[in-house]
């Protein structure tokens, strides 16, 4: 198992200590990345006592640490997932030679874009999430969106370890970069779409740990894969911590949802107390996962052919063999798109159709979420349910954009969407009334009228302890 | 393919419940008898989404999701992957089956 070394000024466990030029060119880095935190982190709450998880190694048991810090104070650390001995590279075009443990002149770019672009949405969405705390539901929820701030600022500490170590002067410039893009800046705006718009509820906060966190998760999966072996460590950590989003935006939604059901039931209108109606919720679920899934890119995409073929990208779990074609040569995959007033098939060379691959398990995941929620309308006898939009709705990306499609994927012209527009995504009043509701709580054990409890506090405490400490 | 694959969860729940000692013994118990991992390998996974029911554990291509494992259990679980005993029944089945669903549609490819 690898040295983690807790002392050093930057937590790690790649031997900084021993590197001497990445050390100080890091060193360097950190105070920049200190300054972006108080400017474009959480806001006003820098000088409050979080109880926060911090990721103290790797593998074993107890790599996450409890214990109060103030956020500037955090321990952001570089942790790499232990090597794995011999590894070979397992799909692709290279398949059967050895890892690249330094980045082949050649694929020097593509490595470096993959890189920055999934560098670039760790600090976009604390920037997006910076005035959450102020309306945070109760002390428990502000200590999870201040936790999920940190470990992406953390992830953002990964992807610039690599920039540093393996690009040399290039990696040293978008590592910089990366600090000085702001989401939502109409100059030097995010990279991607999605990260540039600011989360102003705590409605679109937990939709987007569900929905956006969880691209997230299976593109950091499909990295994890990759043949150049620091990129394949360094995402199979941030898996781990990742999970932790994706739970929290679920059990989020559903405690909002479980709230509703609940003052149904009871035969109150959550309306007329500052809860959040159901038609409401489905509708920020339409907007959200329709977003998020264009974020795995076009479904036919020679871009993703080339990552895989050359070894960068791989599939879902590709490194445990269980799939039958590892050079995806041999397969191709069938979808259905639009032409015209109707839908014909197409095949797509399977290379080509990574993207949609990786998409329809994003699906799936998003699927069991969408069925457990309903499972819990069930319990509670409220007949309404929620529904997961067909991967064809409110498409910008990919083979479905051309065209306008219902949540349940049926092809209909442009009028007839625009004028059921409200009806499936947030109008400007759904907004406002959410906004509405979004009232600070700060009694330690109370929560807001429009959020359940959670049946338990974090890291077994109780709920009514003090998950934050303001000074 | 031949070979099973055995996954122990890393994912928050698990790991605070101790997947990460559970995984190493596993390795252990396996490794003893099985040295070049010819018929059964054993990997981490970041969350099944069964958090409630941690730890989990599962095998594939069996299909056979256990929670709530503790590492008294890996003994009966390791004679069950590599001699002739039954799948551990009283661990298995405290999941929720789509969640259990969704785990093997995600393992098991056309491709
Ligand atoms: S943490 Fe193990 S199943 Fe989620
Ligand atoms: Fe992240
Ligand atoms: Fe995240």
């Amino acid at each position: 198992m690898s040295q983690v070394d807790l002392e050093a000024r930057i937590p790690n466990n790649v031997g900084l200590r021993e590197d001497k030029r990445l050390l100080r060119a890091l060193e360097k880095w950190q105070p920049a990345f200190i300054d972006w935190w108080k400017d474009t982190g959480p806001s006003d709450f820098n000088a409050d006592q979080i109880y926060l998880r911090t990721a103290i190694g790797v593998g074993k048991g107890g790599w996450a640490h409890f214990d109060y810090v103030k956020m500037p104070d955090y321990r952001w650390g570089i942790f790499l997932a232990d090597p794995v001995v011999d590894r070979k590279i397992h799909f692709g075009d290279h398949i059967g030679e050895s890892i690249w443990n330094d980045v082949p002149g050649e694929m020097r770019n593509r490595l470096r874009r993959l890189i920055v672009t999934q560098g670039d949405t760790e600090p976009a969405s604390v920037e997006q999430q910076r005035l959450l705390g102020h309306t945070a539901p109760s002390l428990y929820d502000m200590r999870s969106l201040f936790q999920v701030n940190a470990e992406e600022g953390r992830h953002l500490w990964a992807m610039v370890y690599l920039l540093h170590s393996y690009f040399g002067a290039d990696g040293r410039d978008e590592a910089d970069a990366l600090l000085e893009r702001r989401s939502g800046d109409e100059d030097s705006p995010r990279i991607l779409e999605a990260f540039n718009k600011p989360i102003t509820t705590w409605l679109d906060f937990f939709c987007f740990t569900t929905f956006t966190d969880r691209d997230g998760k299976y593109q950091l999966a499909a990295l994890a894969e990759s043949s150049f072996d620091p990129l394949a460590r360094t995402t199979q950590f941030m898996l781990t911590e990742e999970a932790y989003h994706m739970q929290t935006g679920e059990n989020g939604v559903g405690r909002i949802i479980h709230r509703c059901a609940e003052l149904m039931h009871a035969g109150e209108d959550p309306r007329k107390v500052g809860a959040i109606p159901l038609d409401i919720v489905q509708r920020y679920i339409n907007e959200w996962a329709s977003a998020s899934m264009d974020l795995f890119g076009g479904e036919d995409s020679t871009n993703a052919a080339e990552s895989f073929a050359s070894g960068l990208k791989g599939r879902y779990r590709e490194g445990d063999g269980i799939y039958k074609d590892p050079k995806a040569l041999e397969h191709s995959y069938k979808a259905e798109v639009p032409e015209g007033d109707h839908m014909v098939e197409k095949e797509i060379p399977l290379r080509r159709a990574m993207n949609a691959l990786l998409l329809d398990s994003y699906v799936a995941d998003c699927q069991r979420i969408v069925s457990r929620w309903n499972r819990d309308l069930e319990r509670q006898q409220i007949d309404f349910r929620i529904v997961l939009p067909s991967k064809r709705f409110n498409r910008h990306q990919g083979i479905y954009s051309s065209a306008c499609f219902t949540p349940q994927g049926e092809l209909v012209d442009a009028e007839a969407w625009n004028s059921q527009r409200e009806v499936w995504l947030p109008s400007q009043a759904d907004r406002d009334y959410v906004e509405s509701c979004m009232v600070a709580v700060r009694e330690p054990g109370k929560f807001a009228n429009w959020i359940s409890p959670p049946p338990r506090g974090v890291n077994d405490q109780p709920l009514d302890f003090e998950f934050v400490k303001f000074h | 393919m031949s070979q099973k694959l055995v996954y122990v969860c890393e994912g928050g729940d698990c790991t605070e419940r101790g997947s990460g000692d559970l995984f190493e013994k596993m390795r252990e118990l396996l490794l003893a008898r099985d040295p070049e991992e010819a018929q059964v390998r054993v990997r981490r996974y970041p969350c099944f989404g069964g958090c409630e029911v941690a730890i989990n554990v599962t095998v594939y291509p069996d299909k056979i999701f256990y929670s709530q494992v503790t590492p008294e259990d890996l003994p009966e679980i390791v004679e069950n992957l590599l001699g002739d005993a039954a799948p551990v029944e009283r661990l298995t089945g405290a999941v929720q089956p789509d969640v259990e669903e969704m785990v093997w549609m995600l393992l098991d490819s056309p491709y």
